[in-house]
């Protein structure tokens, strides 16, 4: 996504033909991640992830509207993702990027899929529904958005509190109980550079990279898949990576897992 | 018949560099669709891009005159350019060229020379793969076609050709039957017997 | 994913279609069906019905997308609002159509030789007439022949099929009502002459040991897909060639 210096890419590329990383991590680890809940008051839920430099911020707000017409017992649920012009000096202003598209619809995928939210109990009244509009603002780009995107609606969904529908209006005061979640899902992104594969890829790295494969799981299933870019992986690798993403999504649980709520 | 291959279906188990393979380590492969001469390892094109070379002829349009210079468009992502100082001729816009490609330089622009002027007539588009049959060994097709119908015919590598005078239209049709039948055995024949048929003045060819 | 009433998608071991597991539905490919087009295809996938376009290459434009050393891919996927049997879709982009065509042009960009052509632009066109599940597949399976017919130089010829999960089955080809109420779908491009993946996506729920299924499953479909694909660009040469045999 970014453009970074020539110079730069070259040296990334060079470092990880001998098995060095650019920075103090291996291959397959994380940046540090800090989660923080409830920043945004008016909104009915909300998180913020730091992932390396990576910031992303997600407010989640709630509504009160028509079901789609093919599915008039379910709530909805609409996630957009903002790539802001002050994350980054190569995002611009403007109507959403296909990145940006990509981005927010991959996220969504999981969480839906997994079923994160159960919708059918949005039902208000016919014809009433409740909608939960999940934006997820990128404060800063340093990479791997897609993880720190699922991350950070996770947690917004885990703070979000229900508002109540009163005499045809929307009540956000007194008593408001937490919205129900059903399975958590993370995802794990990977990089691939010439033949080396690395998780949690960086701006820099990201800017060099020839393709990268996102898996989105819970405990028990892979929940979504997305490659994307026009370098290509082989089956061996995404067979291996599968089973590397059960493992690192035990990490990126256990902090969801952490949080208070 | 030679073997029809595909983009990514392998030639040879030997490297053949030609425009139209890619190689990896011993291994050949076809890039375009295309007949594969296995005997001789050629490839011949059936679908394909032009891609300019220096001493062919094409055919352009004047698109924009400067001061010191033509830009001409040759039905390609390459523009095409004529220097004036290399030009006795002055173009205007929309005039017809035949030029001969001089060299490519390093901004992908074709620069031409021996540019001149094709008056009246019409254009009409071919696949540039095509070309070399209307065109025939030593030029036997193209002969073939002028003298069959009394024509003035340039052929361009870049796909276009140029017809005027004569029987305009029978050319036409013969050059549209030698694409669509570029590749079939016989071909020379049947365009021979198709311009003696069809021609009102009988003439032989 | 799912919505309404789950229907029966297999009954007595059979799909709706009456088809097996790992059938692929009945598939017709057509090559130079446009004549202002540099190169087309059309392509009848069960029911749905796509046509894929290439212009080009030609000058990059606007100047400033150009890039020195390649030529730019530029892909369309684009539904028609009369084609699907709901309602009348919104015509346009939309989110879906533009993620779509990201990951269509992505594919394109790994097999097409893009430094034959610097400063050059190709234009793949997608468009869905009618629409029955899988037509992501099926565009990057018409636009590929489509590529070939406008004689763009490619590495290989790719092609793309889906596969799902119904219950605790592994189903290849899912059409639309398969897709509406599956519990997976994944859609998968292969380049044939390397296995290489180009496109990858899933929703739903999947174990390791189920995507494998899923994924040989699709690698088999490939090679009735990739032969349909090379028989749409041959046959009519080599039908005109055998015709004038001497």
């Amino acid at each position: 996504m970014a453009k970074i210096s020539a110079v730069k890419g070259e040296y990334i590329v060079e470092l990880l033909s001998k098995g060095i990383r650019d920075g103090p991590r291996k291959f397959m680890d994380y940046r540090k991640i800090t989660i923080s809940q409830g920043l945004l008051p008016n909104a009915e839920g909300s998180a913020q992830v730091d992932l390396g430099n990576t910031k992303v911020l997600v407010g989640i707000k709630m509504g009160v509207g028509e079901p789609m017409p093919d599915k008039p017992k379910e709530g909805n649920l609409m996630v957009n993702a903002e790539l802001l012009p002050l994350a980054s000096a190569d995002y611009d202003a403007g109507p959403p990027s296909p990145e940006s598209v990509e981005f927010a619809r991959v996220v969504d995928r999981g969480i839906r899929a997994a079923g994160t939210i159960d919708l059918s109990s949005l039902f208000i009244e016919k014809d009433k529904v409740w909608s939960i509009f999940v934006d997820i603002y990128v404060l800063n780009y340093d990479g791997n958005l897609f993880d720190a995107g699922t991350l950070a609606v996770m947690a917004a969904l885990l703070n979000t509190k229900m508002p109540r529908y009163e005499n045809d209006a929307v009540v956000r005061e007194g008593e408001m109980p937490k919205l129900k979640i059903g399975s958590i899902v993370t995802s794990c992104t990977y990089a691939k550079l010439g033949d080396k594969i690395i998780i949690d890829p960086t701006g820099a790295e990201e800017s060099v990279m020839d393709a990268r494969l996102t898996v989105t799981n819970d405990e028990q299933y892979i929940r979504a898949m997305q490659k994307g870019l026009n370098g290509a992986f082989s089956y061996a690798e995404i067979e291996n990576l599968l089973e590397k993403t059960f493992e690192k999504s035990k990490e990126l649980r256990k902090v969801l897992e952490g949080l208070k709520g | 018949m030679d073997r029809i291959v595909i983009p990514g279906e392998l030639l040879a188990e030997r490297p053949i560099r030609s425009e139209n393979t890619l190689v990896e380590g011993n291994m050949t492969y076809a890039t375009v669709l295309s007949l594969f001469d296995e005997a001789k390892g050629v490839l011949i094109p059936l679908e394909s891009v032009w891609y300019p070379k220096h001493g062919e002829t094409v055919i352009g349009i004047i698109e924009e005159t400067r001061l010191n210079s033509y830009n001409v468009d040759l039905n390609s992502s390459f523009k095409g350019m004529i220097l004036s100082k290399f030009s006795e001729t002055r173009f205007a816009q929309g005039d017809i060229v035949e030029a001969v490609v001089r060299d490519i330089d390093e901004t992908k622009t074709v620069m031409l020379m021996h540019a001149r002027s094709l008056y009246g007539g019409k254009i009409i588009d071919i696949k540039p793969s095509k070309i070399p049959r209307i065109i025939g060994r030593e030029n036997t097709m193209l002969n073939q076609l002028m003298q069959g119908t009394m024509s003035s015919i340039k052929v361009g590598t870049n796909g276009r050709v140029w017809i005027k005078g004569g029987d305009a239209s029978l050319a036409t049709e013969a050059i549209l039957r030698i694409q669509e039948e570029a590749h079939t055995a016989g071909l020379t024949e049947r365009i021979k017997t198709m311009l003696e048929s069809k021609n009102g003045n009988g003439n032989k060819v | 994913m799912e919505g309404g009433e789950k229907p029966e998608l297999i009954v007595n071991g059979k799909r709706l279609d009456g088809r097996d597991f790992g059938e692929l539905r009945s598939l017709k490919i057509e090559a130079e069906v446009l004549k202002n087009a540099d190169g087309s295809a059309y392509v009848e996938w069960g029911n749905n019905k796509i046509i894929a376009a290439v212009y080009g290459p030609k000058e990059a434009l606007p100047k400033h997308i150009s890039d020195p050393d390649r030529a730019i891919i530029k892909c369309r996927y684009s539904m028609a609002p009369f084609s699907s049997l709901e309602e009348h879709g919104r015509t346009g982009p939309n989110r879906r159509a533009t993620e779509i065509s990201k990951v269509t042009k992505e594919v394109f960009e790994n097999v097409i030789l893009l430094d034959r052509f610097p400063g050059s632009e190709i234009d793949i066109f997608i468009e869905v007439l009618q629409s029955d599940g899988g037509t992501r597949a099926a565009g990057i399976t018409a636009a590929a022949v489509a590529l070939v017919n406008a004689g763009i130089p490619m590495s290989d010829v790719p092609y793309a099929v889906s596969a799902g999960k119904v219950g605790d089955k592994i189903i290849l080809d899912l059409n639309k009502i398969e897709d509406n109420y599956s519990d997976a779908d994944i859609p998968i491009a292969i380049s044939p002459r390397t296995g290489n993946v180009l496109l990858l996506q899933m929703d739903g729920s999947l174990t390791k040991e189920e995507f494998k299924q899923a994924f040989n499953m699709a690698k088999e479909a490939g090679k009735t897909i990739s032969e349909l694909q090379k028989s749409a660009l041959v046959d009519p040469y080599r039908k005109l060639a055998e015709k004038y045999k001497v």
